[in-house]
């Protein structure tokens, strides 16, 4: 099962030359500005997601020190509120979600047999825009101007008169700038997991980590839509003093929180579901077999991907709407709790009836299970009505959402950090140190957000600057901000584990784990063409199966080298048939280009200089009619063949 | 069944087998917002007639049908899955994608109705306007 040598490819030593010719960039400093490499933008992804997670876990430190004590002075109140904003905006939207994103751009061509993504372009443009948009936002912060109102931002609190100064237009714009990347790299991982699979690989054979990465695309299509809507408006009303959420002329508050939830408890799943393909794709190389129920833990996906659309009113419970329409959503929310526990119930058994192989990896992911359980276990009871209504706002809340967030988002990711650490770098990490970040995270962790339940059912309100000191408020409170600052340790020995890989580590073979899907049959870590012969996939497991793999060998067939330019192979949705050969596009400045142009016209919005922001709409316009415009060579010359 | 459906019997073919993956979805999503959106708007103008129909039947008619159209999808994704649950002879890929989601179909209309269903018991003990 487990294969350590470097595979023999079944391509001649011409053809592999021809493959580098065409997929390899010399290292310069616009091949680094102009790739459309999916390892290299993936790559990128999760450093600047990474970035992001150390400015928001800094504001989370800046707030637990002030609220060790009651009635500590450190932060204003303008500072604390645009701090928990930002932490609270940047986490979800500035690191999980690109995060999780960049190991998808990284990994989907890989999993699938693939030579890179659906739309390389357009890909770099969503690594380019998540960039700037979150510049874009940070930067705000130590001119004092950045969001201040939550993350979810509502009326009539955002208004410009509630509100006034840049805060809320830098969120607003901030978001919908990021928007467009969220929704194009949803769109290439749709049409790449339908499009691009390796020939054979039918739909019950595709990694249930492509499975999770595809439902999150088709969920931010669908939910995405509804906070663009939102912003826009928020903006419009602020700006241009049109009159969406005010009620006096005929707009309505409550609008903004059911497009808000509608996109924002999906959101949640959109932060969560790839995580949950991340440990269904790490549970089988340490346990040594598949995960158990492969077709229910699909349905699963499925099924949470769609009920996740019909539970946005559970979080405006108290809000007063007839309480016959929130028995509609409280079904729903308390039914999605199945298929999730259909997951979690599919993971105990794969490592009951496996061999459990106990490497860090695995310890994130066991320390997943448990901190999503519990995470898990409060949240159905918010699907109790006056349970919700007793709780709203206060601690309990911040407990509950950072139990399912951290649970369900961080460890899952630092697993996947381990896991693939040796496929992205080509180096191995050092395990003693691995073990170490691993129990300071995971003590810190709960040392840190276990109280909160208790001084929230005690009741203290979340989003204080400061309290008086209460009983049973100022003890725990110093608890976790020190549990913060363990969790902090421990995420430092994470980064300091990366960088001795980099720096330090044993050169990775191949497959280091005897993982099961295909990116552990090629390189570590790989060639830019991924696959010297493109597989031809046999079975669920086709790292495991002898003739998958040997597809890629002594079987390979020359119409699965394709070494005359940059091409793969294009294949049919639902039985993965080959259908034809198609040419990808190469390097380009138009992707960083276009992503400039939009910074610009984001940026003259934000201060109010609208001829700027005309030209640059203008110079929007422009490079995306240069990037479609129909090249004149015939399609042959293309290089694509019937 | 012809070894080579036309292109009629084939079209059919693929929408039953589409609404026996999806049915229950679509009918959830049609219960949720004709429940919800004709409960919360006709409570909200004051009233609790829609049309001259009482509210009460109204939001029963969302539940009902949409019910009614979930076990239509539930019966034929176990038609469909009896017919692709025994593995053949040189087994072809599409029969076995086609399990898959027959499983994913039966499960998820399964699921799909104890939700209306549960949206049907909270509209015989909950008076529709009740704050
Ligand atoms: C790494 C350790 C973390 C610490 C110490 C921490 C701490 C905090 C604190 C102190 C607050 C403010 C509570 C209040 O005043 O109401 C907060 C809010 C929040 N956190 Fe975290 N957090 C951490 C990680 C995360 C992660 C990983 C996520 C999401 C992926 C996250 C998402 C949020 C959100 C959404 C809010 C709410 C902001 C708002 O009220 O608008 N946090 N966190």
């Amino acid at each position: 099962m487990s294969t350590t040598a470097a595979p023999v490819p079944g391509a001649s030593r011409e053809q592999l030359d021809r493959l580098e010719e065409h997929w390899g960039e010399r290292p310069s400093l616009r091949a680094w500005l102009t790739t459309v490499d999916h390892k290299k933008i993936g790559r990128r992804y999760l450093v600047t997601a990474g970035l992001f997670f150390a400015l928001a876990g800094l504001s989370a430190l800046a707030m637990r020190t002030q609220l060790a004590r009651p009635e500590a002075g450190l932060l204003s109140p303008q500072e604390y509120n645009q701090l928990f904003t930002m932490h609270g905006t940047a986490m979800i939207f500035l690191f999980a979600t690109p995060m999780l994103f960049g190991f998808g751009n990284f990994l989907v061509p890989l999993l699938i047999g693939a030579r890179d993504m659906a739309f390389p372009k357009l890909n770099a443009l969503g690594y380019w825009i998540f960039l700037f948009a979150g510049l874009f936002m940070w930067a705000s912060l130590p001119f004092g101007a950045a969001p201040n109102a939550g993350w979810f931002a509502y009326v009539p609190l955002t208004g410009q008169q509630q509100t006034p100064g840049l805060h809320m237009d830098v969120y607003s714009l901030g978001l919908l700038f990021l928007g467009i990347a969220t929704a194009a790299g949803s769109i290439n991982f749709i049409v790449t997991a339908l499009k691009l699979r390796a020939p054979g690989m039918s739909l019950n054979r595709v990694p249930l980590f492509v499975w999770a990465i595809v439902a999150t695309g088709f969920m931010v299509i669908f939910a995405l839509p509804a906070l663009n809507l939102d912003n826009a408006m928020l903006f419009l009303d602020r700006r241009f003093g049109t009159h969406f959420f005010d009620p006096e002329a005929g707009g309505n508050v409550l609008l903004w929180q059911h497009l808000f939830w509608i996109f924002g408890h999906p959101d949640v799943y959109i932060i969560v579901m790839p995580a949950l393909g991340i440990v269904s794709a790490v549970l089988p190389a340490f346990t040594r077999r598949g995960v158990v129920g492969y077709v229910l833990v699909v349905f699963a996906i499925v099924a949470i991907s769609i009920i996740s659309f019909g539970v946005w009113v559970h979080h405006m419970f108290a809000t007063g709407l007839p309480r016959l329409s929130y028995s509609f959503f409280s079904a729903a929310s308390t039914i999605i709790t199945i298929p999730s526990g259909i997951q979690i119930f599919a993971w105990l058994a794969t490592m009951l009836l496996g061999r459990l192989v106990v490497r860090v990896p695995l310890l994130f992911v066991i320390g997943f299970i448990v901190t999503f359980v519990l995470g898990g276990f409060t949240g159905t009871m918010f699907a109790l009505t006056v349970f919700d209504q007793q709780v709203t706002d206060s601690y309990f809340v911040v407990a509950h959402f950072h139990y399912v967030l951290v649970g369900g988002a961080v460890f899952p990711i630092l697993a996947a950090v381990y896991y693939w650490l040796p496929k992205i770098t080509g180096r191995m990490y050092h395990e003693g140190l691995g073990r170490w970040a691993f129990w300071l995270v995971f003590a810190g962790m709960h040392v840190t957000f276990f109280p909160m339940h208790l001084y929230g059912l005690f009741g203290m309100p979340r989003r204080v600057y400061t309290y008086p000191s209460e009983p049973g408020w100022d003890a725990w409170n110093l608890v976790s901000t020190v549990g913060s600052y363990l969790l902090a340790v421990g995420l430092l020995l994470v980064l300091a584990g990366v960088v001795h890989a980099i720096r330090r580590g044993r050169p990775a073979p191949p497959d280091p784990w005897g993982g099961d899907t295909l990116e552990w049959s090629t390189d570590s870590p790989p060639k830019p063409y991924n696959f010297a012969v493109l597989p031809q996939v046999h079975s669920l497991h086709p790292t495991w199966d002898e003739s998958s793999r040997e597809s890629m060998g002594a079987g390979a067939e020359a119409d699965r080298v394709l070494a005359d330019g940059r091409r793969t192979l294009l294949t049919s949705e639902l039985d993965g048939r080959r259908e034809r050969v198609v040419e990808m596009p190469a390097s380009s400045w138009q992707p960083l280009l276009l992503a400039l142009a939009m910074l610009l016209f984001f940026t003259a919005m934000l201060f109010a200089w609208y001829p700027v922001a005309a030209v640059a709409a203008v110079a929007v316009a422009g490079t995306v009619a240069t990037w479609l415009w129909p090249p004149r060579r015939p399609e042959r010359e293309l290089g694509v063949s019937a | 069944m012809s070894a080579h459906p036309g292109p009629r019997a084939r079209l059919a073919g693929g929408l039953l087998f589409w609404y026996a993956v999806l049915g229950g979805a679509v009918a959830w999503a049609v219960h949720l917002l004709a429940g919800w959106g004709v409960d919360e708007l006709t409570c909200a103008s004051g009233s609790d007639h829609i049309g001259g129909v009482p509210l009460r039947a109204a939001v029963g008619a969302a539940v009902a049908l949409p019910a009614l159209a979930t076990v239509g999808a539930l019966l034929a994704a176990v038609l469909l899955w009896r017919r692709t649950h025994l593995p053949s002879e040189g087994e072809d890929r599409s029969v076995g994608r086609g399990r898959l989601l027959a499983v994913v179909g039966v499960w998820s209309n399964l699921l799909f109705l104890t939700i209306i269903v549960l949206g049907g018991v909270a509209l015989l003990v909950l008076p529709p306007c009740q704050r």
